[in-house]
């Protein structure tokens, strides 16, 4: 009998035509994955280039931010302004949620390697090396050589520690716009039902554990009800700011040569810029440093004490709630704080800031934020015009509104813009600049990502007590020295 | 008697002729090609979405490949790397702990609870109960794992609140190595187990009534009903929630990522994050693909090991 069935040349036809297809698809794909010309070849392809024509230009910029749907459309006020310069290009915000800023960079790099990456980014200290390094930012050195005079306000304003630290290799990759450097936040309530008063200044690492010795309360159980420290494991604002204050870091310091251009024509009368150079380098690993043993040593000890809470994994959410809720007296934090701390309903008088305490030293930490653009973008130039326009001061008073983050423009630092949120000595934020010149930015060279995932865990494991300080940081220096020989490697 | 003469059929050079051609092959030809048109979307919504970037994953595991440059032909370096690296020791050995624990709590919690609703005897009862236990499934696992976080703190969280109440002392949930873990399994198993509840419920509705009846007049109850008939009907059931539990159990990422971030140091970190880490933060894409091409594998097997159990197992009617 003659069976429809036995006619099975077509399946095997169409098998055939699909596997074709599929394996079309899959070369098609791959050679997406490759880049079709060097970093280098594109590095600067505009520099020296015209400013375009406001008027009648067109085109569109996609714009990657860390930060939910809201962040976004409050940024969305940032376009029609900018609209009345360029009337005929398209903005759009894409914000990128996430715990930190490593799971937002990670996401980047996936937009990246489904070759579906923004125009600009918006990258903190964290990134600044990993995307100027890897070659996924533009350097705006051409740039901003050419828009000399439309720069130099902006520049006048923005404190140089803040710029040396967009630079990588002696370029400037971003236009610092917002910082953060972890000072002391105090609950007022729980420090006044200890007998206590807002600190000052100079005040030291002995008086910062008296202090939290005294706010942490126990009920008859012993069991604590309110903590006098706690901090979340990341990378700023953990505890690497007691290495800082400890005179001690993560890394080995250096100072990249270059940059002169930029200090010369922006910062040439300012003392602050002497001796900068050309961004940071963050060289061989020295996590088992004494002093940085002594440092975690101190937060165990707090620990032990039932002084200090256990460390929060998260992004900081809980600390906070902890905080307001009158749970926790002192939490290192940056001014972006004030802002999160009015929305979870504290009074501008019931929370106050003030520098970090001092140790062998009182070097203060920051992290800064700006925009790079994306080798990839597609009108490097009008990538520009927008980079340029957010660092102007309209932009920035959209930008900043609601104190959710410090702005990088000295003259922005007003009792009026804290009069709504606090805290009473909002001068600190600003201070911890000016008035500590050895203020530097965080370690975080092109292999923050991963290095930060040693960081945490093994500041984990110390803080959990599963090993001592010491073990803890001996394994730390291993893995990052592991890290670093795949660096050398590469 | 004069003959019909039988006209040839009509032939059309080409595809189109041999597709149209004027004969039974023809019509089947045709009746092929029209299932396999109907075949299409599927094919390729697995092709796009599933078999390609299988593929595509597969190829990648044996390039190196940072995103940045282009990829670099490494043959089985990422795969030698694999038996080399300490991390996934401790990857596949955190996992394995999880499935075990997960799958155990979680078929045998399910199983009760669904034995339990269906003797419950009003109907209002039980899809109330069917409904609260299917819930939590159709919420998102990463915002489960931030509110259990904020319930499972150990000054803070309504848990050892609670427990406090009875007399139990605070529990580390999160900041040890062993309660995290365990935590970790408690809110994957939460959140999972409405599926289990469900097969199990379906699986015992669908019981034949006249063997349970039969198992009455005999005099089977409690234990012995349970052990000798019920169990034993019941076994696809249990097969397929095995399998499937197993293979998700294998996967597990959200709720150590997001409470614990695979700590305190590494016990909580499972392969998939991992995979995660090498190629999202390391930016090791090709290696990434040689772990999880090794997952698949490790899935693929104790699968393949879990169907050749059952057949000695499994009681099919």
């Amino acid at each position: 009998m003659h069976s429809p069935a036995s006619q099975s040349l077509p399946r095997r036809r169409f098998l055939q035509i699909a596997l074709g297809a599929a394996g079309l698809s899959v070369a098609a794909a791959c050679s997406r994955a490759a880049p079709t010309t060097s970093p280098a070849a594109t590095a600067g392809a505009n520099a020296g280039a015209a400013a375009p024509a406001s008027g009648s230009t067109q085109g569109s910029l996609r714009i990657a931010l860390f930060g939910s749907r809201e962040d976004a459309d409050r940024r969305a006020a940032l376009i029609p302004p900018f609209n009345k310069l360029f009337p005929n290009v398209k903005v759009e915000y894409t914000p990128i949620q996430g715990t930190d800023w490593e799971e937002f960079f990670s996401k980047v790099l996936t937009m990246k390697a489904a070759n579906n990456a923004p125009d600009i980014t918006f990258v903190a200290t964290e990134g600044t090396q990993l995307f100027a390094g890897q070659g996924l930012a533009l350097p705006l050195d051409d740039y901003i050589k050419r828009d000399q005079k439309d720069m130099a306000q902006y520049f006048s304003d923005v404190h140089p520690s803040l710029v040396e630290a967009m630079m990588y290799e002696g370029s400037l990759y971003e236009l610092p716009i917002d910082f953060n450097a972890p000072n002391m936040y105090f609950n007022l309530s729980v420090l006044q039902a200890a007998g206590l008063e807002y600190p000052p200044a100079d005040w030291t690492k002995d008086t910062f554990y008296d202090y939290a010795k005294k706010t942490a309360k126990k009920d008859s159980s012993g069991q604590t009800q309110v903590f006098g420290y706690q901090w979340v494991n990341r990378l700023w604002g953990s505890w690497s700011p007691w290495l800082f204050v400890n005179g001690s870091n993560l890394l080995s310091e250096e100072r990249a040569p270059g940059g002169d251009w930029l200090w010369q024509a922006f910062y040439k009368d300012d003392k602050a810029a002497t001796g900068r150079g050309g961004g940071w380098r963050w060289n061989a690993p020295k996590a088992n440093d004494a002093a940085n043993v002594e440092a975690l040593d101190f937060m165990v000890q707090m620990l032990k004490d039932g002084v200090s809470a256990p460390i929060e994994l998260g992004g900081g959410g809980q600390l906070q709630g902890f905080f307001s809720g009158a749970k926790l007296a002192m939490t290192p934090a940056g001014g972006f704080w004030a802002g999160g701390l009015h929305a979870a309903g504290m009074a501008p008088d019931t929370f106050d800031v003030q520098l970090f305490p001092k140790w062998k030293s009182q070097r203060h930490q920051f992290g800064t934020a700006g925009y790079v653009i994306m080798k990839d973008a597609r009108d490097k130039d009008l990538a520009w015009e927008y980079l340029k326009y957010l660092s102007g001061v309209e932009a920035m008073t959209i930008e900043l509104k609601g104190n959710n983050s410090t702005p990088t423009r000295r003259s922005f630092m007003t009792a009026e813009r804290y009069a709504e949120t606090g805290p009473k000595h909002w001068q600190v934020f600003y201070d911890t600049l000016e008035k500590n010149p050895d203020t530097a930015p965080i370690p975080a060279p092109p292999e923050s990502n991963p290095m930060t995932t040693i960081f945490t865990k093994y500041s984990g494991l110390a803080m959990t007590q599963e090993m001592t300080p010491k073990d803890a940081l001996d394994s730390m220096q291993k893995d990052l020295e592991a890290l670093w020989a795949k660096r050398k490697k590469a | 008697m004069t003959t019909i003469g039988v006209a040839a059929p009509r032939q059309q050079a080409g595809p189109r002729g041999w597709l149209m051609e004027d004969s039974l092959a023809g019509m089947a030809r045709r009746r092929a090609l029209l299932g396999y048109v109907f075949l299409l979307p599927t094919f390729l919504g697995i092709l796009v979405f599933s078999a390609g970037p299988v593929i595509v994953s597969l190829g990648l595991s044996f390039f190196a490949w940072n995103v940045f440059d282009p990829p670099e032909f490494l043959a089985l370096d990422n795969y030698l790397r694999f038996f080399s690296d300490g991390r996934i020791l401790i990857g596949f050995s955190n996992t394995a702990k999880m499935v075990s624990l997960a799958v155990i709590i979680e078929m045998v919690l399910a199983f009760a609870l669904a034995l339990g609703v269906q003797r419950t005897t009003r109907a209002a009862l039980r899809y109330f109960f069917r409904s609260a236990f299917f819930l939590p499934l159709l919420t998102s696992a990463a915002t489960i794992s931030i509110v259990m976080a904020y319930m499972f703190h150990s000054q803070f969280g309504v848990i050892n609140y609670y427990l406090g109440l009875l007399g139990v002392p605070r529990i580390p949930w999160l900041e040890q190595a062993q309660w995290a873990l365990l935590s970790v399994v408690l809110v994957y198993v939460w959140h999972r187990l409405g599926f289990t509840f469900i097969v199990f419920s379906g699986g015992l509705g669908n019981l034949p009534k006249e063997v349970l009846e039969a198992a009455d007049v005999d005099g089977a109850t409690g234990w012995r009903r349970l052990w000798y008939i019920v169990l034993p009907m019941l076994s696809p059931s249990i097969l397929f929630a095995a399998v499937t539990a197993i293979i998700s159990g294998l996967q597990i990422f959200d709720e150590p990522f997001v409470m614990v971030k695979g700590g305190p140091g590494d016990a909580t970190r499972t392969v998939v994050m991992l995979i995660y880490e090498s190629a999202f933060k390391n930016i090791e894409l090709g290696y990434a693909a040689a772990i999880a091409a090794m997952l698949f594998l490790v899935i693929m097997l104790v699968t393949a090991i879990q169907f050749r159990i059952s057949k000695a197992l499994v009681f099919y009617q």
